[in-house]
């Protein structure tokens, strides 16, 4: 990318986040929520990246090599991602109703819960949490960097001890974060397998992102080793996690459907019906029914032109998901498809966009060190 | 049915591939190629069209899903209603397990039964294996269609890639 398209998408994050600002004094509850959906949707795209390669690293996959440069470059976009979030911590009481003053007088089942959702102690959590991410991270980058020179095979005994041990400590944190950000949005509300869900998503939308930046930086000319094989075994992915998504969502639907209890049924109620109904219908629609019978087919999942297509899909899915779990605790009359939200988007997209192509560009494209590039280069399903 | 062919017989993948390409360039009709394991590319180098065992298996799921449907609709609406916790008789949430088991169910066993009919893979079906196919031997079956004196450019063919050794046999089409 050229420097004409860096000013260019510096200068939409200015204005995304400037709206945002303005959003700020006139509709704060809208402006935050959607800060926070598109905050984390990104969020989730670098940590996807993370743990799309640790999870490579401890299975010994050869096959990815050849584009492993992409997630290394989402999971440098940690540290940068943290910014939309810790900006949330002082504007907390305008978005979380635990934090609003006076609540917990009133509120005695907040009250029983005031020990843990306090703003300070939530503001060093996530403090905490995003700081824990962005070592890993940077561990993970920086040995694989060191190897293009050393071309030994050290680093990549050192990145799996890395990432066996980023992947406990992450599904711990990741649990916490979903729980902490987004279900504390409702917080007489709970289900414990709400984070497990967050994960599907997560790993559905960092895969097709990884996806899309492989296509197209083939496109451009600059990764020419990337085959059908390669692209296959995505699609695979992307269908996998799609389908995994389904599966727990509706794990989660359904033990509260069944059980039928008011104090887990008001989740579904407030976005079954009104207006909010749409968009909870199309979320399934989106995020499975669509990606299952698009990608169904060999051919599908070889074809460029058609993963991009069903990846667009599942990416715009992904961010309805966020917004049905983000919205509807601060604007329960309906969904909302407004300025703020696209700001947001545009905005926190615009800055994940500057930090995964300086990453890309600050290092060679094919990780001529690595022992498992041979493998990768003559990777064949 | 049976079907005379000629055999060449390699000790690697790699030959056999080669080998599965010069003779489909140089114009002979493949009986078929048998391998101990799965080897990559094979399928392409023998020019093999993509499996209709897709479709069966997607049928499969189809019904599966379907039956699951009509057999819970007709057990809890139909046939013996039963209020459970005050909820609709036609509840399609309820339904969801059992589709999804019985879809992954039927499409299994279709496709897994299908296959194994297709390439009659059944008991009573005495067919004997080429000798060390399923072992360390890879094996390329021609039609053998032309003359003897032409066959023997064929078998000059196999022997120049790589054949270890060569036969003219009868074997089950």
């Amino acid at each position: 990318m050229g420097p004409g398209v860096r000013r260019a998408a510096l200068a939409v994050a200015v204005a995304g986040l400037g709206t945002l600002a303005v959003g700020l004094a006139l509709s704060p509850a809208r402006a935050l929520s959607s800060l926070l959906t598109s905050g984390f949707y990104f969020l989730c795209l670098g940590l996807g990246g993370a743990m799309f390669l640790a999870l490579m690293y401890v299975a010994n996959a050869g096959w990815f090599t050849v584009f492993k440069r992409i997630p290394e470059a989402f999971a440098s976009y940690v540290p940068w991602g943290a910014v939309p979030l810790l900006a949330l911590v002082p504007f907390a009481p305008k978005l979380y109703l635990w934090a609003r003053p006076g609540i917990m007088e009133t509120d005695h089942l907040l009250h029983k819960k005031a020990a843990f959702l306090n703003v300070p102690f939530f503001g060093v959590r996530m403090v905490l949490m995003l700081a824990l991410w962005t070592g890993f991270t940077w561990m993970l980058r920086r040995n694989s960097l060191r190897q293009d020179t050393e071309r030994t095979e050290a680093q990549t005994k050192r990145n799996v001890a890395v990432s066996a041990v980023f992947l406990v400590l992450f599904g711990l944190t990741f649990c916490l974060a979903a729980f902490d950000w987004l279900m504390s949005l409702e917080p007489h509300w709970f289900s414990t397998i709400y984070a497990l869900y967050n994960v599907a998503g997560l790993l559905s939308s960092s895969v097709c992102a990884i996806t899309v930046a492989a296509i197209l930086l083939h496109r451009a000319g600059a990764l020419p080793q990337l085959n059908s094989s390669h692209l296959h075994d995505l699609g695979k992915l992307m269908f996998g996690f799609a389908t995994l998504w389904a599966y727990l969502w509706f794990s989660q639907f359904l033990l509260i459907w069944y059980a039928n209890i008011p104090e887990e049924t008001v989740y579904f109620i407030a976005r079954m019906h009104g207006g909010w109904a749409v968009p909870f219908y199309l979320n399934l629609v989106l995020n499975w029914a669509l990606p299952f019978l698009l990608l169904l087919p060999r051919p599908a999942k070889r074809s460029p032109a058609h993963l991009l297509r069903v990846a667009a899909v599942l990416l715009a899915g992904r961010w309805l998901d966020l917004h049905l779990m983000v919205a509807p605790a601060n604007q329960p009359e309906g969904a909302g498809l407004g300025v703020y939200e696209v700001a947001a988007f545009l905005g926190v997209g615009a800055l994940f966009t500057l930090a995964v192509t300086r990453a890309v560009r600050s290092a060679p494209m094919v990780p001529a060190g690595d022992p498992y590039l041979v493998e990768s280069l003559h990777h064949h399903t | 049915m049976s079907a005379r062919v000629l055999v060449g017989y390699f000790d690697s993948e790699e030959k056999v591939l080669d080998a599965t390409r010069a003779v489909r360039e140089a114009g002979y009709a493949l009986h078929d190629v048998y391998t101990p394991y799965a080897v990559h590319g094979l399928d392409e180098a023998m020019g093999l069209k993509s499996s209709r065992l897709t479709w069966v298996c997607f049928g499969g799921g189809l019904l599966g899903g379907s039956l699951a449907l009509a057999l819970e609709l007709y057990t809890s609406v139909v046939s013996w209603p039963l209020n459970v916790g005050g909820k609709p008789f036609n509840s399609f949430p309820a339904f969801v397990p059992v589709a999804f088991e019985l879809t992954v169910l039927f499409a299994a066993l279709i496709t897994v039964g299908s296959f194994l009919a297709r390439v009659k893979l059944f008991p009573g079906n005495r067919r004997v294996a080429l000798p060390r196919v399923t072992d360390d031997r890879f094996a390329i079956a021609l039609e053998a269609r032309e003359a003897p004196s032409e066959a023997s450019i064929a078998e000059e063919l196999l022997r120049r890639h790589g054949a270890v050794e060569t036969a003219r046999m009868e074997v089950a089409s």
